[in-house]
């Protein structure tokens, strides 16, 4: 997987997931090693969305991540 | 600006002989309306036995995870000034050392980008900045920036490292605390700014055991300065000490934890091979009493306060590690246990939490350490370390018994 079809893959995991499960970024990055994506690579393509806008970090009681605002078009 | 709210119960605070929050609270809503609705909202706190903030939330600086801690207020059309008031954490700069110019800067910068309240410092090191809106987080964090200021910590981060004033105003510091820090933070930016653990991890260095800054009790990795050389004992400085009214048997003897120390009423003697380094006899005997070379820093673990399990303490795991530039050694065992931790941690658990559930033995094989004495949980008491099946083959004890 490419590093856009990955920072695609891990934006649909968030965005399905959105009101059910709150993903922390240990989480995404052991979701995508079970299909075999080093952690290093899921970390990198996590860290550009998060730079985008696409994912933010949010905090409740932890840190998560969830969509970003500019795609929720608040 | 006219008081906006009476506040008798928050008066009743600033009755006592010492500094009230409240009496500064007053200033800054002199001039400042978000710090008058604060107070008014803390008065109905107050009142009504009920806190009106929410905590946490989706607010931030673009790329950062950590250094803005979310607070909305439950009434904000009772207390527009508060509707948001956020708190902002800034990276302190090693030690706390500011020129009163730094301090002016980020005091104007507070009154004018937020509330004018601040928590120098707050207890997990950062300047804390209380109370601004969202929107001006952004301009906030650049200009901060540009001035060679950062965020803080927060969240499931790793926190602001911090350490005590070390070898820049103390006699006893036996590693460059301030360098350490300085280190430890710019090498893990990523793990400070973007929150990738099950939970918070706090680093906190000291210079000697005395351990100003309650590393042990405080910080999930507690580097504590040591030293591995014998006490160098001025006799005619103990008895000295002995002449003014020290009661040598009673204040040093008898307070050593290891048992070590003998006196005659002339001469002190030190076993050095049973020294706890607690560094009891040497601070209370200054001057008399000197640490010699080698100088490192003993490493503990797990230090928490109460939540899932209750307060713990950090234990030993390295006795002793030379810190020298660049501190490899002590940033390659930071990673493993993260990774560690990351691996097997549940949401919300502390590193001690997850040894204590995991177990030590499992811990110190992640981390490549090999057990030693030291890591006894009560000394001459009570030993937390189970041999396994092969261990006893190897007799490991042998090498003690040497």
């Amino acid at each position: 997987m490419d590093k856009e079809e990955l920072k695609k893959a891990i934006y649909q995991l968030i965005e399905q997931s959105a009101g059910k499960k709150k993903y922390k970024q240990a989480d995404v990055i052991k979701h995508f090693r079970q299909q075999g994506i080093p952690d290093a690579e899921t970390k990198a393509a996590i860290r550009e969305l998060i730079d985008a806008g696409d994912l933010i970090y949010t905090y409740f009681g932890g840190s998560y991540i969830e969509l970003g605002e500019k795609r929720k078009g608040a | 600006m006219t008081k906006k709210y009476d506040t008798p119960l928050l008066d009743e605070l600033e009755k006592g002989p010492f500094p009230s929050f409240v009496t500064e609270i007053k200033k800054a809503a002199a001039k400042n309306p978000m710090a008058a609705d604060e107070l008014g909202q803390l008065e109905k706190s107050m009142r009504d036995k009920v806190t009106y903030w929410k905590h946490g939330g989706i607010v931030g600086v673009r790329g950062y995870g950590g250094g803005v801690i979310g607070r909305y207020s439950q009434l904000a059309d009772e207390f527009p000034g508060v509707a948001h008031f956020h708190t902002v954490r800034v990276n302190q700069p090693a030690g706390l050392f500011y020129t009163s110019e730094t301090i002016r800067f980020i005091c104007d910068l507070w009154d004018k980008y937020g509330s004018g309240l601040t928590n120098f410092h707050g207890s997990t090191g950062d300047m804390v900045l209380l109370g601004t809106v969202t929107d001006n987080l952004e301009p906030l964090a650049t200009i901060l920036s540009l001035n060679g200021f950062d965020l803080g910590g927060s969240g499931s981060a790793m926190r602001t490292p911090s350490c005590c004033v070390g070898p820049a105003r103390c006699e006893w510091s036996m590693i460059d605390t301030l360098d350490i820090t300085y280190d430890l933070t710019q090498e893990f930016q990523d793990e400070l700014h973007r929150p990738q653990f099950p939970y918070k991890f706090k680093i906190k260095t000291v210079g000697c055991p005395v351990d100003c800054n309650a590393s042990i009790a405080r910080a999930d990795l507690s580097i504590i300065g040591t030293w591995k050389g014998p006490i160098e004992i001025d006799q005619d400085r103990v008895r000295d000490y002995a002449k003014k009214g020290v009661n040598i048997q009673e204040e040093i003897v008898n307070f050593c934890p290891g048992k070590c120390i003998t006196w005659d009423g002339n001469n002190l003697a030190i076993n050095n091979s049973d020294c706890l380094h607690c560094m009891h006899c040497i601070t209370k005997l200054a001057g008399a009493l000197k640490p010699t070379p080698p100088f490192g820093a003993v490493i503990l673990i797990g230090a928490k306060a109460p939540f899932v399990i209750g307060a713990t303490l950090s234990w030993v795991i390295v006795p002793f590690m030379e810190l020298k530039p660049p501190y490899q050694e002590l940033k390659d065992m930071i990673r493993n246990m993260w990774d560690w931790w990351n691996e097997y941690g549940k949401n919300r658990e502390r590193i001690g939490e997850l040894i204590i559930r995991r177990g030590m033995r499992e811990f110190l094989e992640v981390c490549g350490l090999e057990p030693t004495p030291e890591m006894v949980k009560e000394p001459r008491n009570d030993p937390f370390w189970f041999w396994k099946e092969e261990d006893l083959e190897k007799k490991p004890w042998e090498e003690f018994l040497k």
